[in-house]
């Protein structure tokens, strides 16, 4: 590895790091008990304090969340790499997205909506 | 610098490239599972792209990476739907930043193509799903997935430059 190879390195990994509180600050409440389900045909608030099966329609087909114990996960999507299945449980920095099905799930956040309404 | 061939042996060398990227991809999306995170992967494939970028140039290595896209969409039936779209944006993403980087002359090695590459792979996977879903929520990935991307690109970086130090009629290119 060169000392440019280096200082690349290091300036994205600075960018990483820069990036992290930026997310943290737009990521929603940790505390929340509501998430809110994102999909190509409208949006939805789910109270994860009710344990329930919800299914988002997909571009793709339908994306199956699991809310069980205050938590809420992907339990089955037809997407061909199953990121959004592996990625566990919803937390407050780390939305679930499904790409291929245009369809992702993040806390809530007591501000309601905001970063839908950035993009949108 | 460069790989100086006939111009069926530079055919048959891209050809073999294309086959061993398309291998890679595959054996990787079924040993290495995707991770959990949209846009990381380990990307063994990258290595095939940057031997032929090494030794063939941009054009040539455009065949290799794109071709790979095209030929993994065709194999899997997700060829022009949205994961097809996703991995042709950070194919071009990451063979246009790693061009780029080659440019800047050689105080960059092959390791600092291959990181140029896995974080410009990722950025725009991350920028092409906040599209795609219609939300800048993708973009709360920004900080685990370019990190991941970073190591992965540090690994490839020297996966490839192992690979053409060991290939004799490779290492009359840069290794």
């Amino acid at each position: 590895m060169t000392r440019a190879d280096a200082m690349l390195l290091a300036a994205l990994a600075a960018f990483a790091l820069a990036a992290y509180p930026v997310a943290a600050a737009l990521a929603g409440d940790a505390a929340s008990s509501t998430a809110i389900l994102a999909g190509p045909y409208g949006e939805t608030r789910i109270d994860l304090d009710v344990d329930a099966l919800i299914t988002v329609e997909g571009r793709g087909g339908p994306v199956r969340f699991e809310v069980e114990d205050g938590l809420i996960r992907v339990v089955d999507a037809t997407c061909p790499d199953g990121v959004c299945v592996r990625s566990g449980v919803l937390a407050a920095g780390a939305p679930i997205v499904c790409a291929p099905n245009g369809v992702f799930a993040r806390m809530a956040d007591g501000r309601g909506g905001d970063l839908d309404a950035i993009s949108r | 610098m460069r790989y100086r061939g006939r111009p069926s042996a530079t055919v048959a060398l891209t050809a073999v490239l294309l086959a061993l990227a398309t291998c890679l991809g595959y054996v990787e999306s079924v040993l290495l599972p995707g991770l959990p995170v949209p846009g990381a992967r380990i990307g063994i494939a990258n290595i095939a792209v940057l031997l032929a970028l090494v030794t063939m140039g941009p054009a040539r290595a455009a065949v290799v990476s794109i071709g790979r896209v095209v030929l993994v969409g065709l194999a899997t039936g997700t060829f022009a739907g949205p994961a097809f779209l996703l991995a042709l944006v950070g194919a071009v993403a990451a063979l246009l930043a790693m061009d780029a980087i080659r440019r800047a002359g050689e105080r960059f090695s092959v390791v600092g193509w291959s990181i140029a590459g896995s974080a410009a792979h990722v950025l725009a996977q991350l920028g092409l799903a906040c599209v795609v879903v219609g939300s800048s929520a993708p973009l709360l990935m920004t900080p685990l997935s370019l990190g991941m991307a970073l190591l992965s690109g540090i690994a490839i970086g020297f996966a490839s430059r192992l690979l053409l130090s060991r290939i004799p009629s490779l290492s009359l290119s840069v290794a």
